[in-house]
């Protein structure tokens, strides 16, 4: 058979997990046991896990109250590790007012080091696709953590502007763990749920934005009833996130587990997946232009928010003339709302995509992000606290529901470069925030106010590609789908990231599962007029 | 969706408490105030041309006094609050610290010296900069407040320009050595224990497939 290759470590050349379209990361069910899948090596397959799980032995029911070994353990580690992270890249936000005075910054200072911080995880995101192809979630996980671990602490040693935008910037590497964070729920949940799981995942560690507001400032006023001057004190606020790192760190390498059936070390290879080409699957990301569409959008959904955790803090300090502790209350609300946000967002994605299919994801995505766009422009021009907060709020909830929306879009863009189009688009929004603060946060040119509205604007106008984006077999949103019997085909669509040759050595067979368990993007209409035909299973004799 | 209206309804009562509570303050400007009505003095501990106070350790005595032009409001002070402020080089790309007419939202003085009953004779005090004073540029200004607590008048060390008589700060660097080495140390442990962790597991496995 073509499709088991046994490899001792993968190569460099190996994708993200689910890049490989032998993985049913986001397709529907995986109840039946095609052709198609690996036969794992174990001796009662499901028996021994405490939830119910698939043949490729990933659960089928998400329970987040639930520890269990080896699923929920690494989803709680997976979203405590990427929160943790949030927690250390937006350490400073909150505490910048005592900073600035300590280290003498202006505020394009300031500006400069937000652009920093947001900034290495660009490229970060980027490669841990690939460590945790070598090494595992794990291991993908810990090294971003206890790696970056250092440079949350070297902000003992910042004395000016220079090494504080050095330090803010080394420390920013670790929102990599977005990415192994969700490669690590993508490798232990079925694709039937894995949209709600990297939703909550994802929405959950981003509230570590916000909880960042609140500890910082409590852990400075702490640290200063102990006698400590402002000036050391906030220096030593900052032991409190990178020991959380380390602790996280251990936990994960302790506790965790790579795969259902074990580590990625000690598993006999035998059972994994074949890997796929990183050349192909990196054209093939690269090559399609909803992938770019996607890096845009997703750089002002999440961009907005990443600078939001950046400057809000300091803005309702200096503009209503709050406490550090009260300014930091308000800031984190803008980050706890994650909470629902995002899952809701990837929820109300789900709903409209059963009502219009692929349309509906489209639009929904659409009006949830220009609203949370507007609401950002009336923040700025808010002149009053209460009002500054409501719209915050109501900005909060469009702008996060947008990023988990979002994601109810890209697992459909390709099947072959999946894991490489989560990790551009995480890159996007690092990308985007990182635009947004240079832009508007950086000079003395715009107030505060002025940045937040104009962030709004821009965001709005960056939106709008959305119709663009066109799926020949689901349509765009002011496009119907192509009437063409050929090309209307799911099967064309994903069929068309394998050349001929690799088709005829059947390893697209995976995106053709995919592509009959995608028809559900069809609408509730189509569904119910169009009967799926499977090309690769055995029809029924009668 | 009770509890939303709810919420809904105390927001906007208290933005309309705000804006009619606001609307008072909002009015008190600084050009209103009494100009030099109070002549302040300051000397640093250290004088000269380059010569930067330390925070934290150097002094600064400062003296203030009816002027000797006298005052239509001296009826009115009550208390004398003194504070240092920001000059305009140090003000430069730092909105936080920026000059505003309106009093309430005036930024140009944050740090309090001191604040004394008024009485008609010269008062002084020896002031140390406190170690959360940041690196700048700076004078004094002396308020004269009312028994309503607002301010009637002032007098500052330096012009009206802001140019004579300025003294240069030094913050404090807020390093420590002991928080230096236990950041080296909680460092060195992370990386530490991640290499430690990553070889055993890899010899295990080695051990393992070789069976």
């Amino acid at each position: 058979m073509a499709h088991n290759h046994s490899n001792e470590d993968g190569s460099i050349g190996t994708s993200l997990h689910g890049v490989t379209a032998r993985e049913q990361v986001f397709s529907f069910s995986v109840q039946e046991d095609g052709p198609s899948s690996q036969a794992v090596r174990s001796d009662d397959p499901t028996a021994k896990f405490a939830l119910p799980v698939d043949s490729e032995h990933r659960a089928k029911v998400f329970k987040p109250l639930s520890f269990a070994k080896p699923h929920m353990r690494a989803f709680h580690l997976g979203w405590i590790s990427f929160f943790t992270c949030f927690i250390s890249t937006f350490a400073a936000a909150p505490l910048v007012p005592v900073i600035r005075d300590n280290l003498n910054l202006t505020k394009t200072d300031i500006g400069n080091a937000g652009v920093a911080s947001v900034s290495g995880a660009i490229f970060s995101r980027l490669a841990m696709g690939a460590v945790c192809d070598l090494l595992g979630a794990r291991y993908g996980t810990a090294f971003s953590l206890m790696l970056t671990a250092p440079a949350v602490f070297s902000m003992s040693f910042v004395a000016d502007a220079g090494s504080y935008l050095a330090v803010r910037f080394m420390i920013g590497f670790c929102l990599a763990t977005f990415v192994s964070c969700q490669y690590w729920t993508s490798v232990m949940f079925t694709g039937k749920i894995i949209g709600l799981v990297n939703g909550c995942a994802g929405g959950w560690g981003d509230m570590g934005g916000g909880v960042t507001q609140l500890l910082m400032p409590m852990v400075f006023h702490v640290i200063k009833l102990t006698g400590a001057t402002p000036f050391t004190a906030w220096r030593f606020a900052f032991f409190i996130p990178g020991i959380l790192q380390i602790v996280m760190g251990i936990l994960v390498l302790t506790l965790g587990q790579d795969l259902p059936d074990g580590n990625l070390s000690t598993l006999q290879k035998s059972g994994q997946v074949s890997k796929d080409k990183f050349s192909k699957v990196f054209w093939f990301a690269v090559k399609n232009y909803r992938t770019w569409v996607l890096f845009m959008l997703y750089g002002f959904s999440m961009g907005v928010e990443l600078t939001i955790n950046n400057v809000i803090s300091g803005y309702f300090y200096d503009r209503f003339n709050l406490t550090l502790h009260t300014a930091g209350i308000i800031a984190a609300s803008f980050g706890m709302a994650n909470f629902f946000a995002r899952p809701f967002g990837g929820y109300a994605s789900d709903v409209a995509a059963r009502l219009f299919g692929m349309r509906g994801r489209l639009w929904i995505l659409w009006i949830l992000q220009t609203v949370g766009a507007l609401f950002c422009i009336w923040l700025g021009r808010a002149s009053s606290l209460p009002i500054a907060i409501l719209a915050m709020m109501l900005f909060s909830i469009g702008t996060q529901a947008a990023c988990g929306a979002l994601f109810g879009v890209a697992p459909f863009v390709s099947r072959r470069s999946l894991g490489l189009i989560s990790g551009l688009t995480g890159a996007g929004g690092n990308f985007g925030s990182g635009v947004t603060q240079l832009l508007f946060f950086s000079s003395s040119r715009f107030s505060t106010a002025e940045g937040l509205s104009l962030m709004g604007v821009m965001a709005v106008v960056c939106s709008l590609p959305v119709a663009f984006i066109h799926f020949p077999q689901w349509g765009s949103m002011f496009l119907r789908p192509s009437q063409d019997g050929e090309i209307s085909k799911e099967e064309h669509y994903y069929g068309a990231e394998w050349t001929e040759e690799e088709k005829s050595l059947g390893l697209h067979e995976g995106s053709i599962k995919f592509a009959e368990n995608s028809r559900s993007e069809r609408g509730r209409k189509a569904m119910l007029a169009d009967i799926p035909t499977p090309e690769t299973g055995s029809p029924a004799h009668v | 969706m009770a509890i939303h209206k709810i919420l809904f309804a105390s927001l906007l009562i208290f933005s309309l408490i705000q804006s009619i509570h606001g609307a008072e303050k909002k009015e008190r400007l600084f050009k209103d105030l009494e100009k030099g009505s109070l002549e302040v003095t300051t000397k640093p501990s250290r004088e000269g041309p380059d010569v930067v106070l330390d925070a934290g350790k150097d002094k600064i005595s400062i003296t203030w006094k009816l002027s000797s032009t006298g005052s239509t409001k001296e009826a009115e002070f009550k208390t004398i609050k003194v504070k240092l402020c920001y000059a305009p080089p140090s003000q430069v790309d730092r909105p936080w610290r920026k000059t505003h007419d309106e009093l309430f939202k005036d930024k140009t003085c944050p740090h309090k010296i001191v604040a004394k009953p008024y009485d008609k004779t010269t008062q002084s005090i020896d002031w140390t900069l406190e170690r959360d004073i940041p690196t700048g540029t700076y004078f004094v200004r002396a308020y004269a407040v009312d028994a309503s607590g607002h301010e009637v008048a002032y007098g500052q060390s330096t012009d009206d320009a802001k140019k004579l008589n300025l003294f240069n700060v030094q913050a404090i660097s807020g390093r420590h050595a002991s928080l230096d080495i236990a950041s080296i140390c909680f460092s060195v442990f992370s990386v530490v224990a991640l290499v430690v962790f990553f070889v055993n597991e890899k010899r295990k496995a080695k051990i393992e497939q070789s069976k």
